[in-house]
């Protein structure tokens, strides 16, 4: 796995994302974490309504690359960016735009289940409240578990401490908890692998639903999750861009000789 | 054979580990159980110390009534001073009727309820000021030589067991008589100083906390704030107590107050609660903040809104447990003007004032067996207060755990 990749590697990509369709276009995006280059000149447009999976082996830069697209790596000291993320018409990396603003339009759920020590409900309505939501909140709440298929188990449970879910319920509440902020695009990362099998088919059925109000882009080190539940998929190794395209094109018929040893098993 | 062999060589290498654990706790736990050993003996010398006998010569009567004699809701002291004085054959209206006379007989008296010997054990004395106190015995010394204390006890004297820890304890005020003496000013001194203390050193030390911990750039400035701070924690309270002397009550005059002790102690404690803060904001889950920041929240709202929150119990804790030693603190307090006795409780930020451990420290100071008694009785009830902080703090300590 320790296998290099040439300095003039192209990405490979087969049936491009029509630049229409696209939320958020990565343009030639390298990251450095101090002196270490952990994204090398990675381009890739995320079509809209769509489920793109990033796969690759650990430590390829795959969560690297989903945080830079709502700046969450603005959070750790001594990285530098290099490179556009085009989003909504404007760089996501200009120096007039607010990360802050940039992290409420494009939400995140993490590896991890982290749910607020709150109850369900200010979970959901945590982030509504920083933006100022004027509306119905506990319609708004509703709504968002009802989106996130949580509203069922939990209706009853309003008032008790998000940490009292199981770890399924836990994950699909920040899912909902990230979808509250009406974001346009909600960013993955394992969202499943501290769950069950039973919980990650309902994570997976879900982002299956989703879709439909939200572009999803998701980490996964499922080979099957990403063959279940992404529309496209892209490979990544050692911070480079391998090959992109859709998934069962990738799946199927990979074109660079890394991408099929991935997928066939034989690294990482 | 050679494996056989090989597990006797395994069993005596275990067997001599095992010995080894073994001794190594054996000589750990002789200095904790001396340790306790010599907290419980402390603890039963205060304890005993707090009880006396004592030969009386009551300056007017021997008269005691019973508890269901004296006892009256609300009203016990009336009624109790009342039948006094009719013992002394003076006229109770004359004293009850007019303030002036019965804050006067306030003054000289105080109504007790006490271990006597004969009839029931509780009962109701009236003290006076001009009481002689005979003899006094420690509690085992009485007990052991109690017949020859009663037959030392002449015409017009009577044996009295003194608890000198009693409810009065807490509102009598200082005296120079030791019956009469009690802690009520220096208590309300110690709510007033703690009082501004904490008003003072939490959102100072939180604040602090905040930023060195969220906003300070990680550079040498910051670092040698952080260092200067882990060493102010150790400076002895003392050098405070010259620092409060110099800046709160000379070049600030605000004099012998109050505010002057509250100041300097909350400059004492101040490193211990800025440490307490960052720990416990330090333990925040990082989690928490990165879906706190993921949600869209600017920085001062996931501190305030999700990190502090999260902090506040072991804020609290830390706050409890640096609270406990400024009560306790003395010496800087001798240094910005403590009074010994004041005669009457501070009323305001700029009031004189006494504060627990300065009246403990004066009574010891007195010449005066009974003063001792006095003292030990003031030393239970400050080790009573730290008791139930540290307890406080021990459990809210053990559910911040439990929270994650
Ligand atoms: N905060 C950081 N500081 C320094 N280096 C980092 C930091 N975060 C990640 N890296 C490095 O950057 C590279 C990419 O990390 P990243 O977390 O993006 O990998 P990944 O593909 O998500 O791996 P995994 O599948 O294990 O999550 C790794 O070599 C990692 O060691
Ligand atoms: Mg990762």
């Amino acid at each position: 796995m320790s296998q290099t990749v040439p300095e003039d590697h192209v990405t490979v990509r087969s049936d491009p994302v029509d630049a229409n369709d696209a939320v958020v276009a990565i343009e030639d995006l390298s990251l450095w974490y101090g002196d270490f280059q952990a994204l090398r000149d990675v381009s890739l447009t995320v079509p809209k309504n769509q489920v793109t999976a990033l796969i690759g082996a650990s430590g390829c830069g795959k969560s690297t690359l989903l945080r830079s697209v709502n700046r969450m790596n603005d959070l750790v000291p001594g990285v530098t960016v290099q490179g556009k993320i085009h989003y909504e018409g404007a760089d996501l990396y200009d120096p007039v735009v607010d990360p802050v603003e940039v992290r409420r339009r494009i939400g995140m759920v993490f590896q991890k289940p982290n749910p607020f020590p709150k109850s369900v409900y200010e979970n959901v309505a945590f982030g509504p409240r920083l933006h100022g939501f004027k509306g119905d909140m506990d319609a708004h709440v509703e709504t968002s578990l009802k989106r996130a298929a949580l509203w069922e188990e939990v209706q009853d449970k309003l008032q008790q401490s998000g940490l009292g879910l199981s770890g399924g319920q836990q994950q699909r509440l920040c899912i909902a908890r990230a979808m509250a902020t009406e974001p346009d695009v909600i960013l993955m990362d394992e969202p499943t692998s501290a769950l069950d099998p039973i919980a990650t088919d309902r994570i997976e059925e879900l982002i299956h639903e989703i879709k439909q109000d939200f572009t999803v882009i998701i980490v996964t080190h499922n080979m099957q999750q990403a063959g279940r539940v992404s529309d496209r998929t892209a490979f990544m190794h050692l911070g480079v861009l391998i090959e992109e395209g859709p998934t069962e094109r990738i799946f199927t018929n990979p074109q660079h000789e890394m991408t099929e040893r991935y997928i066939s098993g034989r690294f990482g | 054979m050679s494996l056989a062999h090989r597990n006797d060589a395994d069993r005596r290498r275990q067997e001599a580990k095992r010995a080894r654990g073994r001794t190594f706790v054996a000589i750990t736990f002789v200095p904790v159980v001396l340790a306790l050993a010599l907290v419980a003996t402390l603890f039963a010398d205060v304890i005993t110390d707090t009880v006396s006998w004592q030969i009386v010569e009551p300056a007017y009567t021997t008269e005691s009534w019973s508890f269901t004699e004296g006892f009256a809701f609300f009203s016990t002291w009336e009624n109790v001073v009342e039948k006094e004085l009719v013992a002394r054959g003076e006229d109770p209206a004359v004293v009850l009727d007019d303030p002036e006379e019965r804050r006067k007989f306030r003054l000289r008296n105080r109504v007790e309820l006490l271990w006597q010997l004969d009839g029931a054990p509780l009962r109701y004395v009236v003290t006076s000021s001009r009481d002689d106190t005979v003899a006094d015995y420690g509690f085992f010394e009485g007990l052991r030589q109690l017949d020859a204390i009663r037959a030392e006890a002449g015409e017009g004297q009577e044996v009295r067991l003194n608890p000198w820890l009693d409810a009065a304890f807490l509102t009598k005020n200082a005296s120079r008589t030791p019956v009469m003496a009690g802690l009520g000013n220096a208590l309300i001194g110690t709510l007033w100083v703690i009082g501004l203390v904490i008003v003072f050193s939490l959102p100072i030390g939180v604040g602090a906390a905040i930023y060195l911990e969220e906003y300070a750039p990680d550079n040498a400035v910051t670092r040698f704030i952080e260092l200067n701070i882990r060493n102010l924690a150790g400076v002895p309270s003392v050098v405070y107590g010259i620092l409060g002397l110099y800046a709160f009550v000379r070049v600030f005059e605000f004099g012998p107050t109050v505010l002057s002790a509250a100041l300097t102690l909350s400059l004492l404690i101040l490193p211990v609660v800025i440490i307490a803060a960052r720990e416990a904001i330090k333990a925040v889950p990082p989690s928490l903040r990165q879906a706190s920041y993921g949600l869209g929240a600017t920085k001062w709202q996931t501190v305030s809104q999700v990190v502090l929150p999260n902090a506040i119990t072991g804020i609290t804790t830390g706050m409890i447990l640096a609270v406990a030693r400024a009560i306790g603190e003395t010496a800087p307090l001798l240094l910005v003007g403590a009074a010994a006795f004041i005669p009457r409780a501070p009323e305001g930020p700029l009031s004189t004032y006494t504060v627990v451990p300065i009246q403990i420290y004066s009574w010891v100071a007195e010449n005066d067996v009974e003063f001792a008694h006095v003292a030990s009785a003031g030393i239970l009830v400050l080790l009573a207060v730290l008791l139930v902080l540290y307890g406080a703090a021990f459990y809210l300590r053990r559910r911040f755990e439990r929270s994650w």
